[in-house]
């Protein structure tokens, strides 16, 4: 049971003001371009102007004799200690600096180290490189094709295709297709876009001659992996590595690989024996750092005429860049892509994806998706309304007729997932009344009527998130558990550390309101710390929502440990039998006499003062938790859409978001969450894209080029909830960052399609550009 | 290389004075010459605003300036917002209605709602959101942000410290 | 990034003394700003250098120009210059095509069809700036065209070798003009 604690102890539920947030608001941060170490000197990466070229000399002589420059690393000098290569999480291979041949534009060539960043840039300037340019392959769907450039001379296998994945009952599902009565089938494309954190990423390689240690400053999202990564890639002792995370400017998933530039900062710290600072550029970051999506999809739904799914046969084409460095875990080379059932009832399904090497940046991670749980819900999302648009059913009663039921939870999703539990009906009422669907409706015929164009878009999502469980899990081997470590002090305060890192979720907070529930510890009088390995317990950081579901459980767990522990140290105190106590949070008191109690911090006092005989001084836990199941939070977006005739602009008028992810720990952080995802979902589906011309050449590779939202283009969110408990989760929460990246964009494509499906169009693939709705409208005739 | 030059400046009400290199852009200057550290590099082509001051009383991208175009002049950087001790209403704003999450931004956002405010001490949701459509936020969605100058400027026209 | 430019132009010379000219790279390649001829490799080859300065950017391309087809009866001549950055930033190419025909007033008309293609980061920062830049070079190179043939013939060999640094492509101006030409429409 989840007991209720006051304001001023701040337990589940309470919107208490972050942590955090106090040096933040001074500029008092620090991130790692702040990291000011005696003797720093700066990197600067040489990068490849071509997509695909023989790499015939790099001259570094003139960079060399330039004043300032320390070193000038080239691939040739890293592979004569083996490191011209480095493992990606993927199992595949990636060039730490080229040798022998370039892969995409703004690959890293070589790595020039100054004494200062301006005279940095000055000599990778005069880095002279030679190329001999090669055929470019940038469509993947010519990746396979016969005559085909082959990328990757390195691998054995010499074509394009780096794997095949499948699930689910392809015999089944291909005969229930044969007999279906109704069939709708999309194409639908996810376009390569990024993250874009506003921090770049960068590091601070720091070894000490003096102590043989190595410390690394960085942006990193799972220091401890990182730390194992270095320790084998690098063969030095993991107990010489110190990897510290500290804050981080946002990261959405890019910030969980391994770059280059990392592993050049290292090298040449080993090298001088000074620390070295690398930061890379917007554009650097853009162009060659992990992007995400670039997912072709097509899906087919089988039905009857009343609407219900019979089948769902899915098949992908992953386009991964250069070099296959996607982090997911080992089993899943697509991720979680066969969530892909979403929401629905579904008897059989099939799903199969291909990954292709191009030329391009390689990649690809997951951009707050929970390993292409994006690419998924998008897609079973624009193929129930293409069924709703055949079948001329609304699509609100479409997904009504296909939700699996409440009662039928946990599922067991033809694709393999049990799903813990789920409301999707609830959810989606809730949505639809407070948007006020049944009159937007109307709306929206008498518009019609007068040649107007609106559009209302839903999208009834389900995610996967809180990787994961041992059985089933793995990046590079490491299971997927997460950890938390609790200390008490004798006055009762305490220190949390956990092997999680946040980038701005806030877990300065969320997790002292863990220990604040459990312990009746007050969050104000509990620290939290993440991202010093040196201190804090193993774990693989803080990405695909897993933060809550595994050490948000760990960190439960822990303090349920002490409070095992608190419970003897109380009875001792009152003279009484453990079962005589009962308790509430923040203190044990005997059952029938309230007034005879300890407080928490009384308790803690005497764990160091007073200890009960046979029992160990102190009061402290530490929890590794391997969750037993994934947690699947869900939710309904809808959106309205007026589209200008004229320009083709699409304006959002409203947008609703109704989420459920479970026992909430703080409101008002998980509001911001909502707000943040849903922006970026907007950004994505209608601004973004990063492209290649013909020639391999980037086309986003900027700001200028690459656009964020502002505050003007953002809409009013409007936000609310429903609280469908994770039966397995310590405090049934589920998890809840990614929710709003994962279901909007359907939810903007299927308002900006319902706006001109009257018209006869089934679909537009994002992003949706002014200029490609009004090319659309031109071709029906109606531009105003 | 070309000769160094003196740049004087007057930064959060302190004298400061450097020798640098003409090119030497202002963002890098207030970071790693005068070790202030509050204000952020976030793009490399003007966009993010993530490096917004104040000179001489304007906002300014100080990714786009020289150090040597500020000579003579005063800043005003994020952590000269916080008087005695005080926190500035638009700090305490962006505390009280979660205007922040990762914080990179957040320097920026301060700086140009701060300029914002000596301009419209009444501004609409409509004002605020131009005022600040030249920093970008990836983690807020900006509607919280909007709350936080709201707060600051109800707290203001109370007669709040300004 | 492949961009087709077409230019005409007129200039006051009868056709033959324009084809002369027209049908000699090493007289072309006075006219193009900042380009010159360093080698002739054989009859149909040349070595050549073109130095590209937008802004404070300088590129220096070094390649090749090679006559692909040359017709003295329809005047026609068909042209590739490959070139690569020397400081391995990048490539361009381009393939033109050169027309002449004779006007009643005794003079000729000059057309260029051309297709210019360029990889590396000039075709990413500068992709819309590139047509822009380009249209100017071709219209700094009429202008020289038509200058120099209303000027002494002088012999080619002297040409070769003495032609000197080349005149870099005036920086900003270029810039400028490029940009203010993306508001001003296609003139």
């Amino acid at each position: 049971m989840i007991h209720h604690t006051s304001p001023e102890v701040g337990g589940m539920g309470h919107p208490i003001k972050r942590k955090e947030d106090l040096r933040f608001i001074q500029g008092k941060g620090n991130y790692v371009d702040d990291v000011h170490l005696p003797g720093m000197v700066y990197g600067h990466m040489v990068r490849s102007p071509y997509a695909h070229a023989r790499l015939k000399s790099v001259n570094t002589e003139k960079a060399k004799k330039l004043p300032g420059v320390l070193a000038v690393i080239t691939g040739e000098d890293l592979a004569k200690a083996n490191l011209a290569w480095m493992p990606t999480l993927s199992y595949d291979k990636q060039m730490v600096l080229a040798t022998g041949k370039v892969l995409f534009q703004s690959q890293e060539v070589a790595f020039v180290v100054a004494e200062d960043r301006y005279t940095a840039a000055d000599a990778a300037e005069l880095v002279e490189v030679e190329y001999e340019e090669l055929p470019v392959l940038v469509d993947p769907n010519k990746a396979l094709d016969p005559g085909a450039p082959v990328l990757r001379e390195d691998r054995e296998q010499k074509n394009n295709h780096i794997f095949h994945w499948e699930v689910g009952d392809q015999q089944g599902t291909d005969q229930v297709f044969q007999k279906a009565v109704v069939k709708a089938k999309v194409h639908a494309f996810f376009p390569r876009c990024h993250p874009a954190p506003l921090e770049t990423c960068g590091c601070v390689a720091d070894f000490n001659r003096a102590t043989n240690k190595l410390t690394v400053y960085m942006t990193s999202q799972a220091p401890h992996a990182h730390r194992t990564v270095f320790a084998l890639v690098g063969g030095i002792p993991e107990q010489n590595i110190r990897v510290i995370s500290p804050d981080i400017g946002g990261g959405f998933g890019n910030k969980v690989p391994v770059y280059p530039g990392y592993v050049c900062a290292i090298v040449a710290s080993l090298t001088l024996g000074v620390p070295v600072k690398w930061i890379e550029t917007r554009s650097e970051n853009l162009q060659s750092t992990g992007f995400a999506r670039d997912y072709h999809m097509t899906a087919e739904i089988a039905a009857d005429r009343d609407g219900k799914m019979q089948a769902l046969r899915v098949k992908t084409l992953a386009d991964h860049g250069a070099f296959n460095a996607a982090a997911q875990p080992t089993k899943f080379p697509a991720g979680l892509f066969s969530i892909c059932t979403g929401s629905y009832e579904l008897p059989t399904a099939f799903c199969e994806v291909d990954g292709v090497y191009t030329n391009k940046a390689p990649g690809g991670i997951a951009y707050r998706c929970s390993f292409r749980v994006t690419e998924a819900a998008y897609l079973i999302e624009r193929a129930v309304d293409v069924l709703a648009q055949e079948l001329k059913i609304d699509p609100a009663e479409l997904r009504r007729r296909n939700f699996i039921p409440a009662a039928k939870f946990p599922y067991k999703s033809p694709l393999g997932w049990t799903y813990d539990s789920g409301n999707y009906e609830a959810a989606m009422k809730l949505a639809l009344d407070k948007i006020g669907y049944p009159q937007l409706r109307r709306e929206q015929e008498e518009k019609r009527k007068q040649g107007e164009l609106m559009g209302i878009g839903i999208s009834s999502f389900t995610e996967i998130v809180g990787a994961g469980p041992a059985h089933t899990f793995d990046i590079l081997g490491i299971k997927m558990f997460d950890s938390c470590e609790i200390r008490i002090h004798p006055t009762g305060k305490a220190i949390a550390r956990m092997g999680t890192k946040s980038q701005g979720q806030g877990h300065e907070t969320t997790y002292a309101q863990i220990v604040a529930q459990e312990l009746g510890i007050p969050a104000a009088d509990v620290t939290v710390e993440e991202g010093d390995t040196d201190t804090a317990p193993y774990g693989l950081g803080t990405y695909a929502s897993r933060s809550t579901p595994t050490s948000g459980a760990a960190t439960a767990m822990a303090a349920r440990k002490i409070r095992e522990k608190a419970k003897k140290i109380a009875a001792y105190l009152l003279e009484c039998s453990e079962n005589d106590l009962e308790w509430e949070p923040g203190k044990f008191y005997v059952r029938g006499t309230p007034s005879k109690a300890k407080t928490i911090q009384e308790i803690a006092f005497a764990a160091y003062t007073n200890i009960p005989p046979g029992l160990e001084a102190g009061l402290e836990a530490v929890d590794y938790y391997d969750p037993p199941n994934l947690t699947f939070p869900f939710g309904t977006y809808v959106c309205v859409v007026d589209i200008d005739k004229g320009t083709g602009e699409v304006k959002v008028r409203r947008f609703v978001a109704v989420d459920d992810c479970g026992n909430i720990i703080n409101p008002m952080i998980v509001e911001g969450q909502i707000h943040g995802g849903l922006t970026e979902g907007l950004a994505i589906a209608f601004m973004q894209q990063i492209d290649y011309d013909e020639s391999g050449n980037v086309q986003g590779g900027s700001f200028m080029d690459y656009l964020l939202p502002t505050a003007v283009e953002t809409p009013h969110w409007e936000t609310d909830k429903t609280c469908t408990p994770s039966p397995h989760h310590p405090f049934g929460a589920k998890g809840v960052g990614e929710s709003p990246t994962v279901g909007s964009p359907a939810a903007f494509v299927n308002a900006v399609v319902d706006a001109v499906s009257h018209l006869g169009v089934r679909h537009i693939d994002m992003p949706i550009t002014p200029w490609k709705v009004w090319n659309v409208l031109k071709e029906k005739g109606v531009t105003g | 290389m070309a000769r160094k030059q003196l740049v004087r400046v007057k930064v959060n009400g302190r004298e400061r004075e450097a020798e640098v290199e003409p090119r030497l852009l202002l963002v890098h200057f207030i970071r790693e010459v005068l070790e202030l550290t509050g204000t952020h590099i976030g793009c490399d082509t003007s966009h993010c605003g993530a490096c917004t001051v104040l000179l001489n009383g304007k906002t300014v991208k100080s990714c786009t300036l020289f150090a040597v175009q500020a000579d003579g002049g005063a800043i005003l950087t994020v952590e000269g917002l916080i008087k005695d001790g005080q926190l500035h209403p638009l700090q305490e704003g962006f505390k009280e209605e979660h205007g922040l999450q990762c914080g990179f931004c957040t320097p920026g956002m301060l700086m140009s709602s701060y300029a914002l405010l000596e301009n419209h001490s009444h501004p609409s949701e409509a004002d605020i959101r131009w005022g600040i459509s030249g920093n970008l936020c990836r983690c807020t969605g900006y509607q919280n942000i909007v709350k936080a100058v709201q707060f600051a400027a109800g707290k203001m026209a109370q007669g709040g410290a300004k | 990034m492949a961009l087709k430019i077409e230019k005409t132009f007129l200039v006051q010379e009868p056709i033959e003394k324009v084809w002369e000219f027209l049908s000699d790279p090493r007289q072309v390649a006075v006219c193009v700003p900042g380009a010159k001829i360093t080698e002739q490799v054989d009859e149909k080859t040349y070595k050549g250098a073109i130095r590209v300065k937008v802004g404070p950017s300088v590129t220096d391309y070094t390649g090749e120009v090679q006559i692909l087809r040359s017709d003295a009866q329809t005047h026609e001549i068909e042209i590739l210059g490959k070139g690569q950055d020397v400081r391995g930033r990048g490539s361009a190419s381009m393939n033109m095509t050169g027309k002449l025909q004779a006007l009643t007033n005794g003079g000729t008309e000059v057309t260029s069809l051309s297709e210019v293609n360029v990889v590396g980061i000039l075709a990413q920062m500068g992709a819309r700036v590139i047509s822009e830049v380009s249209n100017i070079l071709f219209e700094e190179f009429a202008r020289n065209f038509q200058a120099r043939l209303q000027q002494p013939t002088q012999p080619p060999q002297a040409q070769e070798g003495t032609v000197g640094e080349p005149k870099p492509i005036r920086a900003t101006s270029l810039a400028w003009e490029a940009t203010k030409g993306l508001f001003r429409g296609k003139s």
